[in-house]
């Protein structure tokens, strides 16, 4: 029984990291309704960055996450502008052809600049932490405390903020938000470059648990994009919610299933949800059709 | 004159509110049967029963001697039911003949004979000018008369006609007025929801209201006009509108 | 009013010069002869090979078409077809020594079956989600032939014999394979233009274009869907068992791979999703590039020739996002999509 409470307890631990990873783009699912297929590639850069820091300057990942986190949100606000806004009036396939190709050209930069090596930084903690009977590595536990900080952070600033209502009124209807004076292009502007930070600050708690390398991105997006349907788009609580699911699931079935069909498990996984729940578990209707033309 | 559509103390239901709630009545053969009511009074909703976009929550529909209950929208468009949309829906990569053709295949296999007969139908409510212009070039108006052509070239026996003088001038409103008057000599019997109520008063047989899902009142126009239970369900209070 | 429209006068009709939707066009009875041309005259083995390789994903980037430009279904997963056609007629050769001739329509219908299965599962998603789960049943289907090495060979692959031979589809000569390959490219071609002159591809248009009012007008969409990508994907298969016979080898992590799906879906967004001309062009343009780019740079920097290609989609999606062909259709008054 201590294997499962071990199995289940790291699972949370794990899944309340992939959704701070998520929830940048459960964000800019429910804002902008478009979906951006180069997430996983957002976080292979930032994971790289964090690499690079702590490779040159011998500084942490935590602590790189100062640097990394500003960056990511300039680099966010850099593709929104470049790429996202131009491709907002044109029909949907624009930007699902765009960011696509923006996945391909940024996982080939990386494979250019920093080969196909799978790199790692040095071990920070030496010790884990024993809590009952049960233990955990520092890294993982540090990931879920910042994730829960930053979560709290995040319900904080969207409930009580002008910006946190603008951006909750932009979800529920973009037209009607900016009838009523919100100026949508710049809440776009924002959501979509602060998923992107985040997704910066989710790099950095990962990379001392997993390997970067330049297809990184693909594992990790469909595991984002299955936890923002899980949770339904645009909420913050149901990334939570749906990544501590995903991280259990991945975490029970990486140790009860053979590890060459964990993979394949996942996805079908995935299409069981897309079948049976497209709305969410939390039941956010019309998060299955977004991209039609209304 | 026999009865073409039954509707049987349907009812739909999302989560906790009624939209529709146990509503009957019949249109007969020939008959151009107005459906008001204020905004958010279930008329879309009924729509949507009888067109089978939703099913009933509880109820039946009865069309023409068919059950049609739960039907799929595309069965029940092939047994005669047409419609058209509050929001102009067009195929926006098609031009307008085309979209009219699309409904046309319900009476006409071959393209050529479905093109013959979009033409037809376009021109009948005045879009002869427009058949190869893409839909992205309409006006609303334009737009309105394309969706009552769509659905009118399926020739349907019974026609749900949704807002269909939103946005209309005056002048266009007075034509379409007459014209959709001149359906049922046509064959075509009409059910009408609008909110230019002149053109449903002048034209209509016969009304039903419609209030919070619930049909308030039934009867000759003029009779409704002064129905205590239509106005105060339009204006609030009581009024003389006679 | 649209360039050279057809007048049937008696016995005398017309031919519209550029392409039109649903009849045949000067310009492409030309383009015809020309590939044709091309795959007689003598050229040298490295053209011959991007020659044939041009034709057979424009017959790949066609059949993806169907389903994503006519259908609207956008799938990045028809690897997963590509594979399975390929897979079935290889097994049946080496396994069975089924002549491919009867292969590689075998491998169609199980593609059809994998198209319609897809269909099924994702009968009720749209647009990203849809997409999305494309990329996953791809996945599925990878990793399902990857470990089930005693059907597929697993990840040390399956080859076939290179004996030549007409009834094992093996040949020595490039000009072979460019004539089928250019066979193949014609057939999906033909069909796609049967389609758009017929009601079904009406109803998938409409389906595309605004599924409700299809319904309305009597469209079954479920029906629409499931078949439109039961065909795209047979046509798929169809291109990857020819394929088969022509690399002589085959892996899972290379044949069902999401850079190949991707490129099923690139060369009709570039060209001109929802027309027949569009993804013939696309792969004119791309394959070529594509190929010079991968043998001058691909050993230079791996990846630049991605690098270079993904930035170029990334443009021509913002900026012309009706592909060539509609960029083409300004310049010449014409109008590809009607």
């Amino acid at each position: 029984m201590n294997a499962f409470g071990q199995l289940v307890l790291s699972g949370i631990l794990i899944g309340s990291i992939y959704a701070l990873m998520s929830i940048g783009l459960t964000l800019i699912f429910g804002v902008l309704r478009v979906v951006n297929f180069a997430h996983g590639e957002f976080l292979m850069i930032a994971m790289y960055g964090a690499w690079g820091i702590s490779h040159l300057l011998g500084l942490n990942p935590y602590i790189a996450a100062i640097a990394i986190v500003p960056a990511m949100f300039l680099f966010g606000a850099l593709v929104y502008w470049m790429i996202i806004n131009r491709a907002l009036d044109k029909p949907h396939l624009v930007v699902v052809f765009a960011t696509m190709g923006l996945s391909i050209f940024l996982q080939n930069i990386a494979l250019m600049l920093m080969t196909a090596d799978l790199l790692d930084v040095p071990p920070i903690f030496s010790q884990s932490v024993t809590i009952g009977p049960f233990y955990f590595k520092v890294e993982l536990l540090l990931g879920f405390l910042i994730t829960i900080l930053c979560t709290v952070g995040l319900q904080w600033m969207i409930r009580t903020t002008y910006l946190g209502k603008a951006i909750r009124a932009t979800v529920q209807d973009g037209e009607a938000a900016m009838l009523m004076g919100i100026p949508v292009p710049r809440i776009f502007l924002i959501t979509f470059a602060g998923g992107s930070a985040l997704v910066g600050l989710a790099a950095c708690i990962m990379l001392p648990l997993f390997s970067v390398f330049p297809t990184v991105g693909l594992n990790f997006v469909l595991i984002a994009f299955v936890i923002v349907v899980l949770g339904g788009m645009g909420s913050i609580e149901g990334a939570l919610l749906g990544g501590i699911c995903v991280g259990v699931v991945q975490s029970l079935s990486s140790y009860y299933v053979s590890p060459a069909l964990g993979q394949m498990f996942f996805f079908i996984l995935f299409l069981l949800v897309m079948i049976f729940r497209p709305n969410g578990l939390l039941g956010q209707k019309g998060a299955a059709n977004i991209g039609m033309n209304d | 004159m026999s009865v073409l559509l039954e509707v049987r103390n349907a009812s739909r239901k999302f989560g906790a509110l009624m939209a529709v709630n146990n509503v009957s009545f019949s249109v007969g053969q020939g008959e151009l049967l107005g459906l008001i009511g204020p905004n958010g009074a279930g008329k879309s909703t009924l729509y949507n029963l009888i067109a089978g976009v939703l099913p009933p929550t509880a109820g039946e529909i009865v069309f023409d001697g068919k059950t049609v209950t739960g039907w799929k929208p595309y069965e029940v468009a092939r047994v005669g039911i047409g419609r058209t949309f509050q929001i102009p829906k067009p195929y926006r990569q098609l031009s307008v003949v085309e979209n009219v053709m699309l409904t046309a295949f319900l009476r006409e296999k071959s393209i050529a004979g479905a093109r013959r007969l979009a033409e037809i139908t376009l021109a009948d409510v005045g879009l002869a000018d427009y058949f190869g212009t893409p839909v992205s070039a309409l006006t609303v108006g334009l737009l309105k008369r394309l969706e009552v052509a769509r659905a009118l070239a399926m020739q349907p026996k019974l026609v749900l006609f949704d807002e269909i003088m939103a946005g209309l001038t005056p002048t266009e409103v007075g034509v379409m007025t007459k014209f959709v008057a001149g359906l049922p000599a046509r064959g075509i019997t009409v059910i009408w929801v609008e909110h230019v109520l002149y053109a449903i008063m002048k034209t209509a047989s016969r009304i039903i209201v419609l209030n919070r899902g619930e049909l308030i009142a039934e009867g000759p126009p003029a009779a409704m006009a002064r129905d205590p239970a239509v106005v105060k369900a339009y204006l609030g209070e009581e009024m003389d509108l006679a | 009013m649209s360039i050279a429209e057809p007048k049937p006068t008696g016995k005398a009709r017309r031919l519209p010069i550029l392409p039109q939707r649903g009849k045949v066009s000067l310009f492409e009875i030309l383009l015809l002869l020309v590939c044709i041309g091309l795959v007689a005259v003598g050229l040298s083995p490295t053209l011959r090979d991007v020659l044939l390789l041009t034709f057979l994903f424009a017959g790949l980037a066609l059949a993806w078409n169907i389903a994503g430009g006519y259908a609207g279904l956008i799938s990045f997963g028809h690897a997963a077809f590509f594979g399975v056609g390929a897979y079935t007629s290889t097994i049946l050769l080496v396994h069975f020594n089924v002549t491919p001739w009867i292969g590689i329509w075998c491998g169609g219908l199980l593609a059809a079956v994998f198209g319609a299965v897809l269909a099924l599962v994702c009968a009720r998603l749209r647009g990203p989600f849809f997409i999305l789960s494309t990329l996953a049943f791809a996945e599925v289907v990878r990793i399902g032939a990857l470990n089930w090495a005693s059907l597929t060979g697993g990840p040390e692959g399956l080859s076939i014999s290179p004996a030549p031979s007409l009834i094992n589809m093996v040949f020595t000569s490039k000009t072979t394979y460019a004539a089928l390959m250019l066979g193949y490219a014609v057939l999906v071609y033909a069909i796609t233009k049967a389609l758009e002159a017929s009601r079904y591809g009406y109803y998938l248009f409409a389906i595309r274009d605004d599924e409700d009012a299809a319904s309305a007008a009597g469209v079954n969409p479920q029906l629409g869907r499931t078949s439109a990508m039961a065909l795209s994907a047979s046509l798929t298969g169809i291109g990857g068992s020819l394929f088969a016979q022509y690399f002589l080898y085959l892996d899972p992590t290379f044949v069902i791979s999401p850079e190949i799906s991707f490129q099923f879906a690139l060369l009709p967004a570039v060209g001109g999703l929802g027309t027949a001309i569009g993804p013939v062009l696309g792969s004119f343009l791309i394959t070529p590039l594509s190929e010079l780019l991968r043998s001058n740079l691909g050993n230079a920097a791996a990846g630049l020739h991605l690098v270079i290609y993904s930035a170029g989609l990334i443009v021509v999606m913002l900026y012309f996002p009706g592909g060539l062909a509609a960029a083409i259709g300004k310049l010449a008054r014409w109008r590809p999509f009607s």
